[in-house]
């Protein structure tokens, strides 16, 4: 201890910036010393999160330079925002009657909302279907989780390429369906079939993801309280009522949150099935704006579009996070 | 016990936060070194870099040689680079290039369709003020002119040099027209343009009378290649123009009639229609036969070549790339190629040298960038790629059309296999080629005429009402962006 000492007190006593350091660093309490190892983290965070969100904001505030060199033109202050929510700033028609509105804003929002809430619906419906099923002991339990996993694996593009077959004139099956179901020959160009389509791709991939979270809730669930439910004369259908879906609410809910944030961004799929012409979704309308070099504008749709995602993010936190106490909550 | 584990913690916690400190220290010099290696070193090897395609890299040996017979100092070399496949991902490079003011590359192979967008910006060197005399001259004299004039600024000088350019044609099933009684050679289909009625009336004898499932294969999918190319075609063909004719194509923006709502424009969607849903159905011309699938509303160009090459249908229009394949698929004795028949003859058009066969234009040019630091060298590259003799080296090497009217008909590229025999109906399709209107909202501009002529195409919309929405859609562009 005493060599110890010695040798410590070896550094301690030495001058400078590292000796300094050092002892300040070995007088700090537990609680402090630990947010100072998180520091590094929180400026990262910072820097990645932060950072890039101020600088599209900062971005918003210029207007487009189509004709010079530099990338962005004057400052406008909130011209862009106000031009993209009324409307003025770029007028555009899609041919689809229930997309048939005048602006692309106002088209991409409505693309967006219903392929989310649509698509969420369905997956946290069926995922939970499938958590259930797989959450019973049976011959080839393990076959069948590798059979719902199967798609979730599958990238995207690839997704994609399979749903453009699928439904691609002259070479998949699914055009003879839709024709069948009194559409046109053309799915993948008619805005109209090609939403549902695009939804129902989503919904075959990312079932698995919600099946695979519920499926967890479920093992957690104290097997006891079946058996007390079971000698109390409850029925299957009280013993989900009263215990099973409670207690997983919470898990479906965070399930339910990740799937909605994921889906209100959602672009590669729609472009690799059908392309962002047909089907626009708010991402789609950023990336085609950007594309067209109109930097000002990409940034005010990119941050309307985050300040969307970030409202429905809220809700669910502050809708379900009172109920956090009493484990039915995020 | 209680003392032992505090004595055990304190140590284990001086211990680790010294050893955290050198490890923060350690990191930051090994971060810092390895930052100082990465940053400080070049990546010049002295050689000119020219970015191009697959195409050209892989035949990077062969144009390097060209280059060297045709003239070019063996003091200068040359690294040719492949961009991105897809043109629009290409462009997109280009300008995180240019508008960071990059060194490099030195020479970029730029799309016809976008070039103008880098000319306007003033991000790429003026060719006329850097090359000698008389190679502007020789451009501008004796190349392509539909070419030429999308290398061109506001200030007329040339700031690119068409390095090949591309131009659609019909390509048809000679066996079958002829199975259907008739003479494509004595009617010398291959140069004589007809008129869109009686190709119509060809497709569907032809169709009747084989055991194929398609008549008329052509690109109606929503994407620049319906505005910029095959709508364009047959808009033009039938005396309409987006925006009142040739002279108005690059500008001025919001000064230019939008014409697309004018009669020849709206004639032009419903023949479209007759062809796809025949002429009993809403909105189509009388006399014009039912010969395409629905499926062409979703075709590009590789959809629609396959059944092409599969022996499964009678016409198709698509680029010369279509020509070698075709005929590997079934035989050059089977393949015909012939202009892309018109609507009414120029004549008949209100705007000058619109109507009659037309071919959109594609193809690409070479640009220089500014601020290249071996500009010289670049220039010598450039300069060479002009020779004739370099031109007829490079359709051997990779297949491109020479940009020189002279060239392209010269003996030695007529005999380059299965695309040399039919270079009379490229030399044809050059002659009547129509660009792009290419200015700096055309992206924009692109995207609408896309969806709402698709809308026209599909039935969605009557096509009198969906191009009277699309003129309200560009002139509001236009008046948008006025310059």
């Amino acid at each position: 201890m005493a060599t110890e000492q010695s040798s410590e007190s070896g550094v301690q006593g030495s001058s400078g910036i590292y000796g300094g350091a050092v002892r300040w660093l070995e007088n700090l309490s537990e609680t402090a010393f630990a947010y100072l190892l998180l520091t590094p983290a929180f400026l990262l965070l910072a820097v990645i999160s932060f950072w890039p969100l101020a600088s599209t904001f900062e971005m918003s505030l210029h207007a487009d330079s189509l004709r010079g060199a530099q990338q962005l033109g004057e400052f406008v202050g909130l011209r862009n925002y106000v031009a993209l929510l009324t409307g003025q700033l770029d007028t555009v028609a899609l041919p689809q009657p229930f997309l048939d509105l005048s602006q692309p804003f106002k088209s991409a929002l409505p693309v967006t909302i219903i392929f989310t809430v649509v698509a969420v619906f369905f997956e946290t419906i069926i995922g939970f279907g499938q958590a259930l099923v797989l959450d019973q002991d049976f011959r080839g339990r393990r076959w069948v989780r590798v059979a719902i996993i199967i798609p979730w694996a599958v990238p995207i593009v690839i997704q994609g390429m399979i749903f453009f077959l699928l439904f691609q004139p002259g070479i998949g099956f699914g055009v003879d369906v839709v024709e069948a179901l009194g559409g046109s020959g053309t799915p993948l160009v008619n805005s109209a079939e090609a939403l549902p389509i695009i939804i129902l791709a989503d919904v075959w991939k990312t079932t698995a993801f919600m099946a695979l979270l519920i499926l967890a809730g479920l093992q957690s669930v104290d097997r006891s309280l079946y058996d007390v439910a079971k000698v109390s004369g409850a029925t299957k259908w009280q013993s989900f009522k009263m215990i099973t879906f409670p207690l997983i609410l919470p898990t479906v809910l965070v399930a339910m949150l990740f799937r909605t944030i994921s889906s209100m961004r959602i672009y590669g799929l729609i472009e690799t099935t059908s392309s962002c012409t047909t089907v626009p979704s708010l991402s789609c309308l950023v990336v085609s704006t950007f594309s067209t070099r109109r930097y000002g504008t990409a940034a005010a749709v990119a941050f309307v579009t985050a300040a969307i995602i970030a409202v429905v993010v809220s809700v669910y936190i502050v809708r379900f996070w009172q109920n956090s106490s009493d484990g039915s909550g995020i | 016990m209680n003392g032992g584990d505090t004595h055990t913690n304190t140590r284990r916690r001086s211990v680790t936060r010294r050893d955290f400190v050198k490890a923060a220290g350690a990191s930051g010099a090994a971060t810092a070194l390895a930052g100082c290696t990465v940053g400080g070193s070049q990546a010049g090897s002295g050689a000119v870099r020219w970015v191009t395609d697959s195409t050209g890299a892989d035949a990077a040996d062969a144009i390097r040689t060209a280059l060297y017979n045709a003239g070019l100092s063996k003091d200068i070399d040359l690294d040719v680079i492949a961009g991105p496949s897809q043109t629009g991902a290409r462009q997109s490079q280009y300008t995180r290039w240019l508008s960071a003011d990059l060194a490099d590359p030195d020479i970029f192979m730029m799309d016809s369709g976008w070039a103008l967008n880098f000319i306007n910006r003033a991000q790429v060197l003026n060719l006329t003020e850097n090359l000698p005399e008389s190679t502007v001259n020789l451009v501008e004299n004796e190349y392509f002119q539909a070419a030429v004039e999308t290398a061109r600024g506001g200030d007329g000088d040339l700031y690119a040099v068409p390095l090949f350019p591309d131009f659609p044609t019909m390509l048809y099933r000679k066996d079958l027209v002829k199975q259907a009684g008739y003479q494509p050679e004595s009617e010398n289909w291959a140069t004589e343009s007809m008129q869109w009625k009686k190709f119509s009336k060809v497709v569907a004898d032809a169709k009747r009378q084989s055991n194929v499932n398609y008549g008329f294969g052509f690109q109606a999918n929503i994407y620049e290649g319906l505005s910029c190319c095959d709508f364009n075609e047959f808009m033009t063909s039938w005396g309409g123009a987006y925006f009142g004719g040739r002279d108005t194509l690059f500008g001025p923006i919001g000064e230019r009639p939008v014409t697309v709502a004018e009669q020849p424009v709206v004639d032009a969607v419903r023949m479209i229609r007759s062809f796809i849903y025949g002429s009993d159905a809403p909105n189509t011309l009388d006399g014009y036969e039912q010969i395409s699938p629905r499926a062409v509303l979703s075709w590009t160009e590789n959809p629609s070549l396959s059944p092409f090459t599969a022996g499964n249908m009678v016409a198709l229009r698509n680029w010369p790339y279509a020509i070698p394949s075709s005929a590997e698929a079934f035989g050059e004795e089977k393949l015909g190629v012939m202009p892309i028949p018109y609507g009414v003859t120029a004549e008949k058009s209100q705007y000058e040298n619109i109507g009659g066969p037309v071919a959109a234009l594609g193809g690409w040019h070479n640009a220089v960038n500014p601020n290249s630091e071996r500009m010289e060298d670049a220039l010598a590259v450039v300069n060479t790629m002009t020779k004739p003799s370099f031109q007829r080296a490079l359709v051997e090497a990779t297949g491109w059309l020479p940009p020189n009217r002279e060239v392209f008909t010269s003996d030695k590229v007529k005999q380059v296999p299965v695309t040399g025999n039919y270079i009379e109906q490229l030399r044809i399709a050059g002659e009547n080629a129509i660009p792009r209107p290419v200015t700096v909202v055309w992206p924009q501009e692109s995207t609408k005429i896309a969806q709402l002529v698709h809308a026209g195409l599909s039935g969605d919309s009557p096509p009198k009402q969906a191009m009277n929405t699309l003129k309200d859609q560009l002139t509001a562009i236009e008046e948008f962006n006025a310059q």
